[in-house]
């Protein structure tokens, strides 16, 4: 007998000896223990221990157990791998606790079942897993922003993608990755490539039936999107090929319906092209869809996409109004129409084929300008639905729409007297008035009100919610505050400052006195910052963005605190200019405590955005404040707005004024916004750089730390 | 290998350096140069700016210094110090003075990184006094009219920290740059790295994607600088999607999620 099968058998034996002593016998009984014995010692050593150590653990409960887990044990090992195996025997001691052993031996012995469920499982890939990496690989991609988001079905509504919950069709998981990838990028080529150009939605409400066309328009919008990916993104186009996945039958039928519609192909084809053969194809066999490919509901994309033409037209030509305006000057605003200048958009002259990069140019008075960089994505929007700025969007606004938007305040007789306040304890401030282009004097009154405190219970919940967040938050900020920064020409220190030394050196060889500042220190940098955070408590907070900005605060002054900066919290709100109000809910000087914490839970949303008054208010109370730096940021849901005409420009005419106003006392003005849309004003209220826009509500806490370290350090 | 060492007053531009001009930044400059007005230029990293002063001093004529500021630099860093040398102390110019000095373009390439008593030297350079007070010295230095300023600033940065203050930025000629179109893009990457015109599109359009990216997850998308890096790999036969991780994707984010989705956007396009 050789040596190595002598240390074979010696091998099979001590692990019979040790499994049988683990179950106390109880794997004697096993009827082909020898069989068993030479599978589980074919394992690899780690996995031997696995079983041991399962075994062990199981005997502890129940030795009976233990035995059935090892006979079924090289088999699950074989189908899974030791996760797999662990996993499965995870859930067998789950089931012994909770149902007895008759139903945990039944289920050790259907391995299989486990085993396929496990591989399926494994293989699949879910939308969370790939929802993070698809919105950036979309927007990345170009267009205007689409959302991705779950459905049972899979189609585009021109707003969103919509996907499955999961993919599952190939055995590998990175296959099924990549399968959701290419959805994506199909459904975005619908968007981008012009099968839901306004027009075309049109006709084809207009001309068909949908539930006929629909399928066919799908599969001849296919063969053209296809070969437009082809030529634009080849990497794509390899995959999707690979990933097509049809039998030769099926193939087949494709590629005849290829061979008819070839003209689909080809470089300028459009999608008015697939409109006209449509009636041609009525009848004929469907190929099945790819498996990359979604359905189409025109309906869901006409409610998506008039919504959206309705909103775009009215924000461009808000924004081409402004150009007018802006172009002629301070005197203009009450100037007649046909003297403020022409204003005019058109592609510029240099444009490649059917690229629909396409950049835009405005003319003013005929003067060619830039598009400005806060309307690329509007106007590329607008292009992505019809393929050109339509006229009517360059038509003035409906003037009734327009005064009303920049009527002047009006002292509403009515409100006024249903406000019946008293002058006491309220501050006046005067608001910018664009229409008259001057100030009113002492127009607003505004009080400053206490919040009722809330349930502190909220404070600890928050941090239990965010508790892995905040402890990277904390992380983060202790880096900021642990830079130490080395400090040169002390008059003692550490270590001694050659420059100073040299230069003191020099000095006394000129015989000049020296200097006695010459060593260096390591100093934690002083942080001098006064923040005043701005809440938003209008009556559109309501629900989840008044518990995200709660979150957010929660989480803020942990951090705060852990800075040292000194910081204010105010909300504020207002019904009208004779009662605008703040909520006093921490003050500069006062220390986190738990009447703070009650109060920032205690938020509520109140009434409307007033915001200039806010603005000059919090403005002088932190200006009051001694710092180096001051910064009040806002955290705000939607543009200005308040009873009575402080709407539109109007109104953020009047904040711009109060943050200049502010701007010119030392104060950098920030905004962290969740509104969509705020890209049209935010860059003109508080300048380019100086706002951000969360697209989530629910990131909110995440990322105002964020943004707070990131504009301070 | 050889390295030779440039006196930094005497960095005189010798070869034409490539440079693209985009709107009339040119004439402006010139224009600001010859008047003798200092010049501010405004725009995200990578998009030529450095290049645009280095072309400017070989279309003038002029020596040109730069300096790159960093949070620790100081006033003395930039006029100068005296310095021991055997026991003699001696006085040796900083750069800003041996331009003023030698009549050279003087850049200070991210001026708001420097510490705060750079304006003190700044300021009277930049208005119509042009002088540099020299107070080791006892001198005040009066440039010569073929000494030039240009600083840099990059008002993408959202730090309240790092702002050009309006004392400092009201003394500038301010010229805007920004990433060129993307026929002129593409043109500068076939040049800069020799790359042939039907990748230099594709990698214009990959640089676009990821500036589709910008405010989504990425603070800035790919500078030019960066496609022409990703360019030159490519020339040197590293394989397109590896050249673009490398050169591109990696520089701009640590983010898994981002980079997968940068990585899979250049797998789409090569």
């Amino acid at each position: 007998m050789s040596d190595e099968s002598r240390q074979n058998i010696l091998n099979r034996l001590r692990i019979q000896k040790d499994l049988e002593k683990f179950t106390a016998g109880a794997l004697v009984r096993h009827p082909n223990l020898e069989d068993l014995i030479a599978n589980i010692a074919a394992l690899e050593r780690s996995e031997q221990d696995q079983i041991y150590r399962g075994t062990e653990l199981l005997a502890r409960s129940n030795p009976e157990l233990a035995a059935h887990f090892v006979a079924q044990a090289p088999a699950a090992f074989h189908a899974m791998g030791s996760d797999g195996a662990q996993e499965w025997l995870d859930s067998a001691i789950e089931i012994f606790d909770h149902r007895g052993l008759g139903f945990a031996v039944d289920y050790l012995q259907d391995v299989n079942s486990f085993a396929e469920a496990y591989a399926g499982r494994h293989a699949q890939c879910a939308f969370d897993q790939a929802s993070v990496f698809l919105r950036h690989f979309v927007r990345g991609l170009g267009g205007r922003e689409l959302r991705i988001a779950t459905d049972e079905e899979t189609f585009t509504d021109t707003e969103a993608l919509y996907l499955p919950e999961s993919f599952s069709v190939f055995p590998e998981a990175e296959q099924n990755f990549t399968l959701y990838k290419l959805t994506a990028v199909h459904l975005w080529a619908q968007t981008w490539y012009g099968t839901w150009r306004y027009q075309v939605l049109e006709k084809l409400l207009r001309h068909f039936d949908t539930d006929v066309v629909l399928p066919i328009f799908n599969r001849l919008e296919c063969i053209r999107l296809d070969a437009c990916l082809a030529r634009e993104l080849p990497g794509v186009a390899r995959e999707m090929k690979a990933f097509g996945g049809h039998d030769d039958d099926e193939e087949q039928v494709w590629q005849t319906w290829r061979t008819l519609a070839s003209v689909l192909e080809q470089r300028d084809a459009s999608a008015e092209d697939s409109l006209q053969l449509i009636t041609a194809f009525i009848g004929a066999p469907l190929p099945p869809l790819k498996l990359y490919q979604g359905e189409m509901f025109a309906g869901k994309v006409r409610q998506a996409m008039f919504a959206r033409i309705e909103r775009e037209k009215a924000a461009f030509q808000r924004a081409m109004e402004d150009m007018r305006n802006e172009g002629d000057g301070p005197e203009g605003v009450g100037a007649d129409a046909a003297q403020k200048p022409l204003v005019d958009i058109q592609p510029t002259d240099n444009q490649t084929e059917s690229d629909l990069n396409l950049s835009m140019q405005v003319s003013v008075d005929g003067k060619l300008q830039q598009l400005p960089e806060h309307l690329k994505d509007l106007v590329g929007s607008i292009l992505q639905d019809f393929g050109e700025i339509p006229d009517q969007h360059m038509d003035r606004m409906d003037l009734g729409e327009y005064n009303d938007d920049l009527q002047a305040q009006s002292g509403d007789g009515a409100d006024e007297a249903a406000a019946d306040l008293s002058a006491e304890g309220a501050f006046t401030y005067r608001e910018w008035d664009c229409v008259r282009n001057r100030f009113r004097e002492a127009f607003c009154t505004l009080r400053e009100l206490p919040v009722p405190p809330g349930d502190e219970s909220f404070v600890t919940e928050t941090l239990e919610k965010h508790r892995g967040l905040m402890k990277s938050i904390k992380k983060t900020f202790e880096a900021v505050l642990g830079e130490s920064k080395l400090q040169r020409r002390q008059s003692d220190g550490d270590d001694i400052d050659l420059d100073a030394l040299i230069e003191a050196y020099a000095d006394f060889t000129q015989g000049r006195e020296m200097s006695e500042y010459l060593y260096t220190r390591y100093r934690n940098q002083e942080r001098n910052i006064a923040v005043m955070f701005m809440v938003d408590m209008s009556g559109s907070t309501l629900g989840w963005v008044n518990d995200a900005e709660r979150e957010s605060l929660v989480l803020l002054c942990e951090a705060l605190e852990l800075l040292g900066d000194r910081y204010a919290i105010y909300g504020f709100s207002g019904r009208t200019n004779k009662r605008c109000e703040v909520y006093k809910i921490k003050e500069f000087e006062e220390p986190y405590s738990l009447e703070v914490r009650q109060r920032i839970s205690g938020i509520r949303p109140k009434a409307y955005t007033r915001m200039g008054v806010a603005i000059r208010h919090l403005g002088h109370l932190l200006h009051q404040t001694r710092a180096r730096t001051k910064l009040l940021i806002t955290l705000s849901d939607g543009r200005p707005e308040d009873y009575g005409g402080y709407k539109g420009k109007y109104g953020i005419e009047d904040t711009r004024h109060a943050l200049l106003e502010s701007r010119q006392g030392g104060i950098h003005s920030f905004c962290i916004t969740i509104d969509n849309e705020a890209q049209e004003y935010l860059p003109h209220m508080y300048g380019p750089a100086n706002y951000a826009v969360i697209d989530e509500v629910q990131k909110l806490p995440y990322k105002v730390a964020d943004i707070y370290r990131r504009l301070t350090t | 290998m050889s390295t030779t060492a440039i006196r930094t007053a005497h960095n005189l531009v010798t070869r034409e350096p490539y440079y693209q001009p985009v709107g009339n930044e040119v004439q402006v400059f010139a224009a600001a140069y010859h008047n003798q007005l200092p010049v501010l230029l405004k725009g995200p990293t990578g998009c030529g700016k450095t290049r645009f002063i280095e072309y400017m001093a070989w279309t003038l004529k002029r020596p040109m210094v730069t300096v790159a500021c960093h949070d620790d630099l100081t006033a003395s860093d930039l006029i100068g110090r005296y310095l021991v040398k055997g026991g003699e102390t001696v006085w040796v110019d900083g750069p800003l003075t041996g331009a003023v000095r030698h009549g050279s373009i003087c850049y200070l390439d991210e001026v708001v990184e420097a510490r705060k008593d750079t304006s003190v030297v700044i300021h009277p350079l930049c208005d119509d006094r042009r002088l540099l007070p020299i107070e080791k010295l006892g001198e005040v230095l009066s440039a010569p009219p073929e000494f030039c300023l240009a600083i840099s600033y990059n008002p993408g940065y959202q730090s309240v920290l790092k702002d050009l203050k309006q004392s400092t930025r009201q003394r500038f000629v301010a010229l805007e740059f920004n990433y060129p179109n993307a026929e002129l893009e593409q043109t500068i990457i076939e040049k800069e790295s020799g790359i042939d015109a039907a990748i230099a599109r594709q990698l214009v359009k990959f640089g676009h994607m990821t500036r589709n990216l910008k405010g989504s997850g990425l603070d800035e998308g790919a500078s030019t600088r960066l496609l022409v890096n990703a360019a030159k790999l490519m020339v040197s036969d590293v394989a397109p999607v590896i050249a673009t991780d490398a050169a591109i994707a990696q520089a701009l984010t640590d983010d898994t999620d981002m980079l997968k989705a940068v990585h899979e956007l250049s797998r789409s396009i090569f």
